[in-house]
C-alpha cells in the first residue's frame, strides 16, 4: 500500500481539497500543525469516544476508593476513636473523589496515547521531504490508495486541487 | 467584547504563522543572555542551601526548627498552604479559563501550569519534612505491611496526601499532553541532532494527523473539565486540616471558599511576578501584552476583594459566636498579641494593596503591578503566618500559651525553596517553548478570520 501526500499552504486551501476528493470516494488522512474545526466536518469524522473510557475508569477509580476506605477502616484496621462509626461516608468523599479525578486523568491520557496511536519512535512519513512543515506552517492531505495502478489517477486528481508538492510515503510500520 | 477590548489587542501585529513560530520557538533555541546567568547562579546558590538545610534537618531531627508546643505546626505548614496555593492560579487559566473560551489564556497557560507544577514540589516538600522522620513518608500511602497497620482515613491528613499527590499528576499530564504538540514542532525544527533526539523521545511520535487531533481536543477538553473541579478541591482539603480542628481561629466552615479564593489571589500574584520580567527579558511583549497583564490585575481585585470578605466573616462570625476563646483571638491575640505586625501586614498587603487596580491606569502601569504582585504573596504567606502561629500560640487555656519564633535554618529552607522554584522555572523557560505555539497558531488563525470576517461585506 502507498499513501499519497500533498501540501497545501493554509487550513483553508487543505479544507477545500479534502471536501473535492471525498466527493471522488478517497480515503483521506489529514495533518496539520493546529486542530482545525471545520477539517473534521469535511472528513466526517465521528466524535472521538475518548471520553468513555475516561469516564469508565473514573467511576472504577471512585468506587475502588470507596470501597478500599471501607476494607481499611472498617474491616482490616477498626479503630474507635471517640465512638465515631467506622463506616463514614462523609470522611469517605475527599478520597473517593480525588481518586475518582485521578482516574478519570489517567484514563483520559492513556486513551489519547493509544487511540491517537502515540509512542512510536518511528513513521514512514518522517522519512517525507518536507513532512516536518505539518508540525510547523504546512497542511498535509494524505490518500491512501490501495493498488498500484491506479497512482496515476490519484496523482492528477490530487495535482488538480492545486498542492504545493505531492510526495509518497511508505505504507503503515 | 467591548471597544475598548477590540482596541487593545491579545496578538499585537499580524505575524505570520512562520514568524509567530520562530519567536517562540527561538526562546529554546538562542542564549539566555547575561540576566538569566545571574539569576540562575542565584537560583542554584539556594537550592544548594535548600538542600544542605533538607540535609541538616534530616540528620539531626526536627529540633533544629523553632516549632514547640503549641505551635506544632509553624514554617513548615505555612509554606506548605502558601505554595500550594500559589500553583491554583495554572491550573485556574488552564482548566477554568479554557472552559471558559477566554482566549486570553492561550499566551500564559503554559506558562502558569509550569509555575504550578514547580510550586507543588515546593510544597510537597513540606509535609514530608515536618513528618520529622520522613523516611516513613511512604506511611501514608495504604500498603499491605505486615504489621497490619493502615492509614486513618477518617482524618483530614491522608484527604491532604490524595488531594495533593492528584493534584500534581493531574497537573503535569495536562502540561504534557499540551506540550505534545509543540515537542513535535521543536523535534521538527531543531537545529542540531541531539535535540532532535531528546524532543523527538519527548514528543512520543506526534504527527499532528486529523484523528489524532480529534482524540487529543477531546482528552484535553475531560482533563480541564477535571481540573476544574479538582483546583477548588485541593485548597478546600488543605483547609479541612484546619476547619476540622477545634483550636479558635481555625474551626470555621468559611475556610474552604476562603483558602480557594486566597489561593487563586497569590497564584495570580506570582503569574504577575513571573511574567513581567520573563516577557522584558524575551521580547514577548506582543504575545504577552498589557491586555493580559490587565486582566490579571483584575482577577487581583475580584480575589483580593473575595478574600477582604473572607476576613470580615472571620471577624464577624467571632464576635457572634459569643466564645471567650474566639473573641480573645480575633480581637487580642492577633491585633494586639506577640507577632501582630504580621497580621498588620497581611491587611495592608491583602486588601489595601489590590484597590490600586479599580484604576485602569495602574492596572496597565507595569512597574505598579510588579510590585503589587510581590507584595499581595507577601501578604498571603503573613496570611498563613496568621492563621497558624497566631492562633496555636494562643489557645484556651492561658496556662498552655507559649510564643513563636523562626530558626536559620527555617528561613533558610524558604529561601532555600524559592531558589529552588526559580532554578526549575528558570530551566523550563530555556528547554521548552513557554508560550504554547500550537494553540497560538490557532488564536492567530482565529483572530486573522475574524478580521477578514469584520472587513469583507457585511
Amino acid at each position: 500500500m502507498t499513501r499519497l501526500l500533498a501540501e497545501y499552504p493554509t487550513a483553508d486551501a487543505l479544507v477545500g481539497a479534502v471536501r473535492v476528493l471525498r466527493d471522488q470516494g478517497y480515503r483521506l488522512e489529514a495533518y496539520t500543525p493546529y486542530p482545525v474545526p471545520e477539517l473534521d466536518r469535511a472528513l466526517a469524522a465521528p466524535r472521538s469516544r475518548l471520553s468513555y473510557a475516561a469516564f469508565l475508569l473514573g467511576i472504577f477509580g471512585a468506587a475502588a476508593a470507596y470501597g478500599g476506605q471501607w476494607l481499611i477502616s472498617a474491616y482490616l484496621y477498626p479503630i474507635d476513636v471517640g465512638g465515631r462509626p467506622l463506616h463514614f461516608p462523609l470522611a469517605f468523599v475527599p478520597i473517593t473523589f480525588e481518586m475518582g479525578i485521578l482516574a478519570t486523568a489517567l484514563g483520559a491520557f492513556a486513551a489519547v496515547l493509544v487511540l491517537a496511536r502515540l509512542v512510536v519512535l518511528w513513521d514512514p512519513l518522517f522519512e517525507v521531504d518536507g513532512f516536518a512543515s505539518a508540525t510547523g506552517t504546512g497542511f498535509w492531505l494524505e490518500v491512501r490508495a490501495g493498488e498500484p495502478d491506479v497512482d496515476a489517477d490519484i496523482r492528477a486528481d490530487l495535482a488538480a486541487t492545486d498542492p504545493v508538492r505531492i510526495a509518497e510515503a511508505g505504507g503503515p510500520p | 467584547m467591548t471597544p475598548t477590548a477590540a482596541a487593545d489587542p491579545i496578538l499585537v501585529g499580524a505575524p505570520t504563522p512562520g514568524e509567530l513560530q520562530d519567536q517562540l520557538l527561538a526562546t529554546t533555541w538562542g542564549q539566555g543572555g547575561r540576566g538569566w546567568r545571574i539569576a540562575f547562579a542565584i537560583a542554584g546558590a539556594l537550592t544548594l542551601l535548600l538542600f544542605g538545610c533538607i540535609a541538616y534537618t534530616v540528620a539531626t531531627g526536627i529540633g533544629v526548627w523553632g516549632n514547640n508546643v503549641p505551635v506544632a505546626w509553624a514554617f513548615g505548614i505555612i509554606n506548605f498552604v502558601w505554595w500550594i496555593g500559589i500553583g491554583h492560579a495554572g491550573t485556574f487559566i488552564s482548566a477554568i479559563l479554557y472552559l471558559l473560551e477566554q482566549r486570553w489564556r492561550t499566551s500564559i497557560n503554559r506558562f502558569a501550569e509550569a509555575m504550578t507544577l514547580f510550586a507543588v514540589i515546593q510544597a510537597g516538600l513540606f509535609p514530608l519534612l515536618h513528618l520529622g522522620r520522613p523516611w516513613f513518608a511512604y506511611w501514608l500511602f495504604p500498603y499491605p505491611s505486615v504489621m497490619g497497620v493502615w492509614p486513618q482515613v477518617r482524618s483530614a491528613l491522608p484527604w491532604d496526601a490524595a488531594a495533593i499527590t492528584t493534584y500534581f499528576t493531574v497537573s503535569l499530564l495536562f502540561w504534557f499532553l499540551g506540550l505534545v504538540p509543540d515537542l513535535a514542532t521543536l523535534r521538527d525544527h531543531a537545529p542540531t541532532r541531539r535535540r532532535r533526539i531528546l524532543y523527538g523521545l519527548l514528543a512520543l511520535g506526534w504527527r499532528g494527523s486529523a484523528t489524532a487531533w480529534r482524540h487529543y481536543r477531546a482528552a484535553y477538553l475531560i482533563l480541564a473539565g477535571i481540573a476544574t473541579p479538582l483546583v477548588v478541591s485541593v485548597h478546600s482539603i488543605v483547609s479541612s486540616d484546619f476547619a476540622i480542628g477545634l483550636t479558635p481561629g481555625w474551626h470555621s466552615t468559611i475556610f474552604p471558599p476562603f483558602f480557594v479564593a486566597g489561593a487563586i489571589y497569590s497564584g495570580f500574584a506570582m503569574v504577575l511576578t513571573l511574567v513581567i520580567p520573563t516577557r522584558a527579558a524575551f521580547r514577548l511583549k506582543n504575545v504577552i501584552t498589557v491586555r493580559h497583564l490587565e486582566l490579571c490585575a483584575c482577577l487581583l481585585l475580584v480575589t483580593g476583594l473575595l478574600v477582604a470578605y473572607g476576613y470580615t466573616v472571620e471577624y464577624f462570625i467571632a464576635w457572634y459566636s459569643g466564645d471567650e476563646a474566639e473573641r480573645y483571638q480575633f480581637f487580642h491575640g492577633r491585633p494586639f498579641g506577640p507577632g501582630s505586625f504580621v497580621f498588620w501586614a497581611m491587611l495592608a498587603c491583602n486588601i489595601l494593596t489590590p484597590q490600586l487596580f479599580w484604576s485602569r491606569r495602574l492596572r496597565r502601569n507595569v512597574r505598579v503591578l510588579f510590585v503589587a504582585s510581590i507584595l499581595i504573596n507577601v501578604g498571603m504567606w503573613a496570611e498563613r503566618f496568621v492563621i497558624i502561629v497566631q492562633s496555636l500560640q494562643r489557645e484556651y487555656l492561658p496556662s498552655g500559651w507559649r510564643g513563636y519564633a523562626p530558626t536559620w535554618v527555617d528561613l533558610s529552607i524558604l529561601a532555600g525553596t524559592l531558589g529552588f522554584f526559580s532554578l526549575l522555572f528558570l530551566t523550563f523557560l530555556r528547554l521548552l517553548p513557554f508560550v504554547a505555539v500550537a494553540e497560538m497558531k490557532e488564536l492567530r488563525a482565529e483572530l486573522a478570520h475574524e478580521d477578514a470576517a469584520h472587513r469583507g461585506p457585511a
